[in-house]
């Protein structure tokens, strides 16, 4: 078993190292048809926020080359309506749920996190920490989400805030980072000229192979200073890939924008790291 | 004989869960050729999608390519499965070698739902046609209307069944009625409204089956309530054009709005109830 949270009293130990990143698989409903959900180590669930958010309006993905950008605006019913929708699938599955919460005020993060205390299944939460957010802000929030639940807490960092935040939040108390989460990005709408309309640009998350070597940066610049256990996040594609991740420290890793391309290989990328484990054994 | 009927009980047990199932399955691409102004490509395949549904092609981009069922073995022998799909020029399956293996997924998300309407109606921009197609010849009586910017734009009439009714729009007025589908406003000397004929058409259909941009449902479904007082559940339907990234409802970026609230198209559509948009 691999332990997420070795510092918390509960911990948060997984099967496997690989996981689905927030945003990439749903809810834990959507991909059992093409993966078989035993190769994971845990379900990180879509965002989810203490009230109901609604869809982006306009467009929502822009795609340039290898790359693309969504902006979605993390639409979601709300964590009273996510639980009352899923909980029983949840305690069904046959690997454990990480909420992904959205951090948004101290208040609301408690509350959400106090809900989702005590949810068979339910072993971690995710909290997801915005762009460009202060020092002083995600210390809150993480007091947050710790002071009202029990669960162990992963925090998943923006790209833009690891320096100044990953080793604040671990002394005061995170379980463990998801690094990173998807940096914000700018592309046109569309690569050709429609008649005389201007064209048009997306703001959003981005997604596709420039993620990776930024990734392995962070990896190698941060994982042997953190004493918690770090969960690689962005633009892995392939096992060695994962292996990359590995070797340069992570614990474990999140799959993302791969999922929707090719569901079959994160299959493949879970029964390799075995594998290569037995093999290094 | 019992553990016959359960085993054939059994066996259409399976084969049902089996259509029901989201698959990855592999597709050999076998041509496509221009037919103006689409691209036609055909793909032999297990399980093809049905009129409206849609596949989830990897052609090697970073995000799969929804393709839409234009025929389904309309001239295949009945033992390979496939469909033929319109593509815009320029379209990455366009460039595939014949006999190349592709990696689908789907069938996914609800298609047309006509049942055993006998008055079909079909309206379309041109742009948006090709998911209609596959609908021609599914009732005994169909109309179809397309609207297109301009005569040029129009495909050709002779590429239509001769038993299929057609009413061609154009939004200048250089072929066949004058456009937009929905205007009301009084046409120039020498042209005509489409719109009364529509509102005609609508009345006359047992089901109808849209294919327009997304921004003009809601002035359509304004028209058929306008020409049928209380539309049965599905009796108009349109086709909701938005990217469908994973096709499974995981990514939310084909959230769309609808009275129920928000709704995956590629789950719940891309096929919805026109007066629910």
């Amino acid at each position: 078993m691999i332990e997420l949270a070795p510092h918390h009293k509960f911990g948060l130990p997984i099967a496997s190292p690989v996981m689905p990143a927030a945003g990439a698989f749903g809810f834990g409903d959507t991909y059992h048809d093409l993966v078989d959900l035993r190769v994971l180590g845990a379900l990180v669930t879509n965002p989810v926020s203490f009230t109901p958010r609604s869809a982006a309006r306009g467009q929502r993905i822009a795609i340039h080359g290898e790359h693309f950008v969504t902006h979605t605006g993390l639409p979601n019913p709300g964590v009273k309506r996510v639980l009352r929708q899923h909980r029983q699938l949840w305690a069904r599955l046959p690997i454990p749920v990480i909420v992904h919460l959205i951090a948004t005020t101290p208040a609301e993060t408690a509350r959400a996190a106090e809900q989702l205390s005590g949810i068979p299944n339910v072993v971690g939460i995710e909290l997801g920490l915005v762009d460009n957010i202060t020092p002083q802000r995600a210390l809150n929030l993480l007091d947050a989400a710790r002071a009202e639940g029990d669960l162990p807490v992963i925090v998943r960092i923006p790209f833009t805030g690891v320096d100044a935040l990953a080793p604040l939040l671990v002394d005061h108390g995170a379980d463990a980072l998801t690094l990173i989460a998807p940096p914000r990005a700018v592309l046109p709408v569309s690569d050709t000229l429609e008649g005389s309309e201007a064209r048009r640009y997306l703001r959003g998350r981005l997604y596709g192979p420039a993620l990776f070597p930024l990734l392995l940066n962070i990896l190698a610049r941060w994982c042997s200073k953190l004493p918690v256990p770090v969960i690689a996040c962005g633009g892995i594609a392939s096992l060695q890939d994962a292996i990359a991740c590995l070797e340069l420290g992570a614990t474990a890793l999140q799959v993302d924008a791969l999922l929707w391309r090719n569901p079959a290989m994160v299959q493949c990328i879970a029964e390799g790291l075995a594998a290569f484990d037995t093999s290094r054994d | 004989m019992l553990n016959s009927l359960l085993a054939t009980h059994f066996s259409l047990l399976i084969s049902l869960i089996t259509k029901l199932m989201v698959k990855q399955q592999e597709a050999v691409f076998r041509q496509a050729y221009p037919a103006p102004p689409y691209w036609v490509a055909r793909f032999d395949v297990a399980y093809p999608p049905a009129p409206g549904a849609f596949v989830l092609v990897d052609l090697g981009g970073p995000l799969r390519e929804a393709l839409f069922p234009a025929s389904i073995d309309a001239d295949r022998p009945s033992t390979v499965n496939g469909f033929t799909t319109m593509l815009p020029p320029h379209h990455p399956a366009t460039r595939l070698l014949p006999g190349t293996t592709v990696d689908m997924l789907g069938p996914l998300g609800q298609g047309f739902r006509i049942g055993d309407a006998t008055r079909l109606l079909l309206v379309a921009e041109t742009a948006s046609l090709p998911p209609l197609l596959p609908l021609l010849e599914a009732a005994p009586s169909v109309a179809l209307v397309i609207e297109s910017p301009t005569r040029a734009q129009l495909p050709p009439t002779d590429r239509f069944p001769p038993t299929v009714e057609l009413t061609l729009v154009t939004r200048d007025g250089s072929a066949g009625y004058l456009g937009p589908l929905e205007s009301q406003d009084p046409a120039p000397a020498n042209l005509e409204r489409v719109m009364p004929r529509l509102v005609e058409l609508i009345a006359w259909a047992e089901c109808a089956c849209f294919a327009c941009s997304n921004d003009r449902y809601p002035a359509l479904a304004a028209l058929v309530r306008a020409a049928r007082i209380q539309p049965v559940p599905d009796f108009a339907q349109a086709l909701v054009q938005v990217p469908m990234p994973c096709g499974v409802g995981a990514c939310e970026v084909c959230r769309t709005n609808t009275r129920a609230g928000e709704k995956h198209a590629c789950i719940d559509g891309p096929v919805f109830d026109i007066t629910s948009l």
